[in-house]
């Protein structure tokens, strides 16, 4: 097939030969598509605090790009700026080319979805429930047919229910479906996130820290996971202070320390650049990852 | 339909508590005894006077017990709930601590009411000895029982309901379901009817409601214990359209029954005005957990609309349109009213929002009170509002059909169940919508709800919107029956009721809006006898219920499993609980 259209089929009645028809949307590969998001000399400002400073970067489509840096670099602070649930002091950001609404519903709708750093999961809904509500902005159900409970209507909850089951199953999340959301383990909490997320078609997807608090083997299943969401074409933009983890994972890594960017590459070219070295405590590059790792728990115990 | 089902959450069997595990051995015995108790409680002043052939002494006698010698009222009540304690600790069946807990608490129940009444009212705290007044005696022997009833049952461990799964044939579970709905219908007409009146015609009436009340709740709550309750509930789940239909026919049956007087059915239409107005107040809050505390001036401002359209003399209006007209017009007014009320939503949240609530309530009030335009009649009120009226039958009549006469009030009872099963539909149907999820995710979490692409403002001020129609219309309804429209019908105490109603049947569905605007307006009624204390009772029974149900009477399913005491604490979560709208979150991290 021509090109990666990373636009997900919003009809979602792909054909159903197997679960990547969840999303039905065509396969991408590894980086190197078009820009399809764009976010140009991001500044953020509060008060006194400069949390991003001039951030510059690109996401093509199908690529997973990683964002590390120590805790407080601005991480989340870019991610809310990408959504629109911040506005960036100065600077802009730009969705295949077209300025990023100033609205987090209107930038999901324009097909960027994301996670967060603290869980926010609909805590009293179900699981499915969740997933449910990620359709919402997929779903085509005016106030009156809401009412009227019509043939329409009927086809629009049926399309949704089936949706939610298969994205359930796609983050290996079936046997849950029916359990409240407080009540799933927490590795459990952090997938269901996902699959609400890619409900709502993004063709951008953004993870805060999609494994903070797994163990290995969650860990492993998640970036499956993420290879699994890239494969359908979707750009993943993961935060994650397991470098390991990113290195392994990621097209690109992007080094975030203070708000500035301080490095962009490859995950090999950022694991030897001495200024990542540098900015992880100054210590030599073997003990970056032991470093990194403490920082984790150290932010875990904070959460 | 493709609403999601929830899987029945598995409650786990609550061991016994700390000192009462040492009575673990003794359970049995303990609810024999206590059986026993409460059948000597209920014989006593029998046994003592009319086997001894001595006069039943004056202190007792009082009309609260017509019947000193018979086996009736609180006494039946006692020995079928002492008699069924002890049975169900002899017989082998599941959960016996959780059926009897519930027998013992109603046993206690009516006790503490009947011990209390006569001792206050039969002389005063000496009337408890044998000598004086055994008939208050019995009621402190048969509270020692019910306690020894509780103690009995909780040592044994409580374990959670039966779960049934018997399924039957789809004709007799028909039959069942029937049946069940006539005993629901009769028990309705029973608590409602019971105590009578009151007034000066049975001053007693509030002491034989509450006692009644008592022995209902204990014998509903040991029935939901041995699974019964549940197996019908599921079974009714199956049959979702019989059993509406068969409920539907259930509550219009309802003048046919004792409640069928002219008193009884406006009592009755009252609770389905405030019924109607919960409901709509259960959108607000129970869906969107927005707090509102002026929702009261929806229903007046819908009184005021038909009160002007109805050719009263005092409206300034003057136009007279049908009825069905008139309420599709408050709806729509009361609505408009609501997305004003609505539109600080945007910028507010939580807190805030209820002071803006509370504000337009007052506005509301303070305007009608000072007739504002013309429109509210001031203190005068808009008095003469026509009664409704169709086919040349108004609706204030009486009805005879062949040899069945029906008193009046009851055409305007019809039409209110009729006004609450539209109000129920509504409810339910955008309940299970997009629009209804969106309200709940907003409820739960309104920056995660905005990052799922939901439009938060709009659907927020749809919220007030419906919700203000579906009291508008209630309120058309209101004002006809009434005959009059008063800005004294909707102060701040009437929304703030209305709002305990929503909580306390449960937040975010319809029989408990219903079950708690029947409450709340029948228990007030019911308990004027006791004039000072009315308030005093009122506000005793709400803290009770909050305390031991803070999960409302009949809760969500959802929320049940998130509030309900036997439910185990939830993993490490963080720290966003149920939002219920009341915080003001800070913007995601
Ligand atoms: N709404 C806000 N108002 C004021 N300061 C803020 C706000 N949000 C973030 N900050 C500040 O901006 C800085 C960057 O925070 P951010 O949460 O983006 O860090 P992070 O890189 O995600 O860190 P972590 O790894 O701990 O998640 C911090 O100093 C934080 O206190
Ligand atoms: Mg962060």
């Amino acid at each position: 097939m021509s090109g990666r259209h990373a636009r997900p089929d919003m009809n979602g009645t792909g054909n159903e030969s197997d679960v990547t028809t969840a999303i039905p949307m065509v396969a991408g590969g590894s980086a190197s598509g078009s820009t399809i998001l764009q976010a140009s000399g991001v500044t953020m400002q509060f008060g006194g605090l400069r949390a991003l400073n001039d951030v510059s970067f690109g996401l093509s489509e199908g690529e997973i790009i990683g964002l590390i840096g120590p805790n407080g670099a601005g991480k989340t602070t870019l991610f809310n700026c990408l959504t629109g649930l911040y506005a960036p002091t100065s600077g802009a950001v730009s969705l295949r080319g077209n300025p990023m609404p100033q609205d987090p519903a209107r930038v999901t709708e324009q097909g960027v979805a994301r996670t967060f750093q603290n869980i926010r999961l609909f805590p009293s809904m179900t699981a499915a429930e969740n997933v449910m509500v990620g359709r919402h902005v997929r779903m085509k159900q005016s106030p009156l047919s809401s009412l009227l409970h019509g043939p329409s209507f009927r086809r629009s909850e049926a399309e949704a229910a089936e949706r939610t089951e298969k994205l359930l199953a796609f983050v290996g999340l079936s046997q849950f479906a029916g359990e409240l959301a407080r009540n799933l383990p927490y590795g459990d909490q952090r997938r269901l996130e996902i699959a609400r997320a890619l409900a709502t078609d993004p063709a951008v997807l953004l993870l805060d820290e999609p494994t903070a608090g797994m163990n290995a083997q969650e860990t492993e299943a998640t970036r499956q996971l993420i290879f699994a969401i890239r494969d359908l074409g979707i750009s993943v933009v993961v935060i994650e202070h397991d470098t390991k983890f990113i290195f392994t994972l990621c097209d690109r890594v992007l080094v975030l320390v203070q708000g500035e960017l301080l490095v962009e590459g490859s995950p090999d070219e950022v694991r030897g650049d001495p200024r990542v070295v540098e900015a992880y405590l100054g210590a030599p590059p073997d003990e970056v990852d032991a470093q990194i790792h403490a920082a984790e728990d150290e932010g875990e115990n904070h959460r | 339909m493709t609403t999601i089902e929830k899987a029945p959450s598995q409650a786990l069997a609550e061991p016994p508590r700390g000192r009462l595990a040492a009575l673990a051995p003794y359970t049995s015995v303990l609810r024999i005894v206590g059986g026993v108790l409460t059948l000597v409680g209920a014989f006593l002043p029998w046994a003592t006077f009319v086997l001894n052939d001595g006069p039943y002494p004056e202190g007792a006698t009082l009309e609260f017990f017509s019947e000193p010698f018979g086996v009736s009222g609180f006494r039946l009540h006692l020995v079928l709930l002492g008699l069924a304690s002890i049975v169900v600790a002899l017989v082998p069946v599941a959960a016996k601590g959780r059926i009897v807990r519930g027998f013992g608490w109603g046993v206690i129940a009516i006790s503490i009411v009947n011990g209390l009444y006569i001792t206050v009212e039969g002389g005063g705290f000496g009337a408890i000895t044998a000598s004086d007044g055994t008939a208050a005696f019995g009621a402190f022997v048969a509270l020692v029982g019910g306690v020894v009833l509780v103690v009995g049952a909780t040592a044994g461990g409580i374990d959670p309901p039966t779960h049934w799964d018997l399924k039957l044939g789809r004709v007799v579970e028909w039959l069942i379901l029937l049946v069940a709905y006539a005993i629901v219908l009769l028990l309705v007409a029973a608590v409602l009817t019971s105590g009578g009146q009151g007034g000066a015609a049975n001053p007693f009436s509030g002491a034989v409601f509450l006692s009644f009340l008592g022995a209902v709740g204990g014998a509903i709550a040991g029935l939901h214990a041995s699974g019964l309750l549940g197996w019908i509930a599921r079974m009714s789940e199956r049959h979702r359209i019989y059993s509406v239909i068969v409920l539907l026919l259930a509550a219009l049956a309802l003048p046919l029954t004792s409640a069928g007087t002219e008193y009884w059915m406006t009592v009755a239409a009252n609770i389905g005005v405030y019924a109607a107005t919960a409901i709509g107040l259960n959108i607000v809050v129970g869906l969107a957990g927005l707090l509102d505390l002026g929702y009261v001036a929806f229903l007046g401002i819908g009184a005021f609309v038909a009160a002007n359209l109805s050719g009263a003399a005092a409206s300034v209006v003057g136009i007279e349109l049908p009825f069905p007209l008139v309420l599709v017009i408050a709806a729509v007014v009361a609505g408009c009213f609501g997305a004003v009320v609505g539109s600080p939503t945007l910028r507010v949240r939580g807190d805030y929002l209820a002071i803006v609530t509370l504000a337009f309530g007052e506005i509301f009030v303070r305007s009608a009170q000072n007739n504002i335009g013309g429109l509210t009649g001031g203190s005068n009120s808009i008095p003469n509002i026509p009664p409704v009226e169709l086919f040349g039958k108004g609706f204030n009549e009486s009805v005879t059909i062949g040899a069945l006469n029906l008193p009046s009030g009851v055409l305007y009872y019809v039409l209110i169940v009729l006004i609450v099963a539209a109000v129920m539909w509504v409810f339910g149907n955008l309940k299970n919508s997009r629009l209804g999820r969106a309200w709940i995710a907003i409820r739960e979490d309104e920056d995660a709800a905005r990052a799922m692409g939901i439009r938060t403002g709009p659907i927020k001020i749809l919220a007030f919107l419906i919700g203000a129609m579906l009291a508008g219309f209630a309120g058309a309804f209101f004002a006809h029956k009434l005959g009059t429209a008063s800005y004294e019908s909707f102060r701040f105490l009437e929304s703030v009721t209305l709002l305990a109603a929503v909580i306390l049947g449960g937040m975010g569905t319809i029989p408990g809006a219903v079950l708690g605007a029947s409450v709340l307006f029948v228990l007030p009624e019911k308990l004027r006898e006791f004039a000072d204390y009315r308030l005093l009772l009122f506000g005793l029974a709400l803290v009770l219920i909050m305390r031991f149900r803070p999960q409302g009477l009949v809760p969500d399913a959802h929320r049940r499993a998130e509030l309900a005491p036997e439910s185990e604490a939830p993993p490490d979560h963080p720290d966003d609980g149920p939002a219920g709208g009341t915080t003001v979150k800070a913007a995601a991290t």
